[in-house]
């Protein structure tokens, strides 16, 4: 029987969609077999960050209403081989095409079949927010380091601890050291002592996240970049390996540089 | 002889009626109403009622109040009675009570306590903490807090770390801007209350002890 992660923020655009491909490329990358659900009901796009859009035919609201079976709607990603799938959402409009007790019972059917479910949830905290929830045994809430999204974080975080699940783990995207260090971007010590959640890990904010994205290939894929080195952190702490926190030091610094910090600790 | 239903006492503080408790309400009315009008008392006097195990609604209350203030010349200054509802006596309990919520308030939050509430954990910004009584968070008060919400103006505000967004008590409001030096340089040490001019104001843990003397209701300490 499988685990059914959400993966929510409150706060629109701070990387839910990024978290939810890199983190199920990452668990498929290690052996996993991973079922990624698009909630974001007529806004879709994790399909275009993993590179499946063009070959979605059903999608989640076709499954819920009858009209195909789950295999059906299910698009494989072929780069990680028969470990990694797609439920997609529908790019119709009306949010409220689907109900959380259907979004439990198809959770529950994948569950079956999957070492993982991750749902990206949409922003917000309206119906899409509560179907997203409807299923899943635990939660990941993303957070970026600026006070709008750390409160809409705190939001979601009392509204996850009404549910019946564990309690939620923390990611903070888009860590920038330089913005940290003069005391522009909250660090990651006033953000976790605010929230009060367990920290999952943290991911630096690099333009390779988003030019991958672009392609439709999720940094994990790319070993060499520091942010897919965030991702992969969190996949192996989702999987009960201890990690420490990688350090948020500039990785550009050159050779010299990086010998004298090394020699200087 | 029947029974003397209406006991007229002379005090130092004026006058105390003592009224029958066992008596039919009509007849005690009628006795009330007579004894009044043939009493003959020079200048103003202070009037306590005690109605004993009598239990009277409002409206009843109010009757005899009238009665006896209707010559001119007696004011009514208290009405003492040894019974009250269930419901007054629950709601006194839920009033006196403490309560206590364990966790954080989060941002959109409201936790709401009858009486005094204690709450371990923080209460974050936008995260709300109302009480009938005080409020003492043991923890980092950055929402908002409002102490003696039914208008319990003796009510105050305590927190390990006090750094609110909005101050409440009874119905004033302040909303904390960096303009308090005082509450930003003692925020480790700190509790609201409204003070003797009616203003929310600030002072030191150890004020305490002066300003509201009846929050402490453990004796000795030796
Ligand atoms: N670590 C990062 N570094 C740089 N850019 C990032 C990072 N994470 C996300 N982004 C970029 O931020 C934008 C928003 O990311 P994403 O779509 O994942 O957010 P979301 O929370 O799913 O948004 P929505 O609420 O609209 O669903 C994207 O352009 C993405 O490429
Ligand atoms: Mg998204």
């Amino acid at each position: 029987m499988g685990e059914a992660i959400v993966i929510t923020s409150g706060k629109g655009g701070v990387g839910k969609t990024t978290t939810t491909a890199n983190l199920g490329t990452a668990l498929a990358l290690q052996g996993k077999k991973v079922c990624l659900v698009d909630t974001d009901i007529g806004l879709r796009n994790l399909d275009l960050v993993l590179g499946l859009d063009n070959r979605i035919i059903y999608d989640l609201v076709d499954v819920v209403e009858g009209r195909c079976k789950i295999h059906q709607a299910l698009v494989r990603d072929k780069r990680v081989d028969d470990k990694l799938f797609l439920l997609p959402a529908a790019q119709t409009t009306d949010k409220n095409a689907v109900t959380p007790e259907q979004m439990k019972s198809l959770v529950e059917e994948l569950k079956r079949e999957y070492d993982y479910i991750l749902i990206d949830c949409p922003a917000g905290i309206e119906q899409g927010y509560k179907n997203a929830v409807a299923g899943a045994d635990r939660a990941i809430v993303v957070t970026t380091p600026e006070i709008s999204a750390v409160r809409d974080a705190d939001r979601i975080i009392g509204l996850l601890e009404q549910e019946s699940i564990e309690p939620p783990k923390l990611i903070i995207n888009r860590i920038r050291k330089d913005l940290m260090k003069n005391g522009d971007a909250l660090d990651i010590n006033e953000i976790t002592t605010h929230l009060s959640i367990d920290l999952l890990g943290i991911v630096i904010d690099s333009e390779d996240v988003i030019s991958s994205s672009n392609k439709g290939e999720p940094i994990v894929m790319d070993p060499n970049s520091k942010a897919s080195l965030g991702y992969r952190n969190i996949a192996r702490r989702i999987l009960g390996e201890s990690v420490p926190l990688m350090s948020i030091e500039d990785h550009s610094k050159g050779m010299f540089k990086k010998l004298i910090s090394i020699f200087s600790r | 002889m029947s029974k003397q239903l209406v006991h007229i006492k002379g005090t130092k503080e004026g006058l105390v009626l003592r009224l029958d408790d066992q008596c039919a309400y009509a007849e005690l009315v009628e006795e009330l109403e007579r004894k009044v009008s043939e009493g003959s008392i020079d200048g103003k006097v202070d009037v306590q009622l005690h109605l004993g195990n009598r239990y009277l609604s409002n409206a009843q209350q109010e009757e005899l109040i009238a009665i006896v203030q209707s010559p001119g010349n007696m004011h009514v200054s208290k009405v003492h009675s040894d019974v009250i509802t269930i419901e007054e006596s629950n709601e006194r309990v839920l009033t006196e009570q403490r309560e206590t919520y364990v966790g954080i308030v989060r941002s959109g939050q409201i936790i709401k306590a009858d009486g005094d509430i204690v709450v371990i954990g923080d209460v974050n910004p936008n995260g709300k903490v109302e009480a009938g009584g005080s409020i003492f968070v043991l923890g980092n008060l950055r929402g908002i807090a409002h102490a003696g919400a039914n208008g319990e103006k003796e009510s105050i505000i305590v927190a390990s770390h006090f750094e609110p967004t909005h101050v409440l008590i009874d119905n004033l409001i302040e909303v904390m801007s960096n303009e308090k030096p005082f509450v930003k340089e003692n925020s480790d040490q700190i509790f609201a209350y409204i003070n003797r001019d009616g203003i929310i104001s600030y002072e030191r843990l150890q004020e305490v002890r002066k300003i509201r003397p009846l929050l402490s209701t453990v004796k000795g300490g030796s």
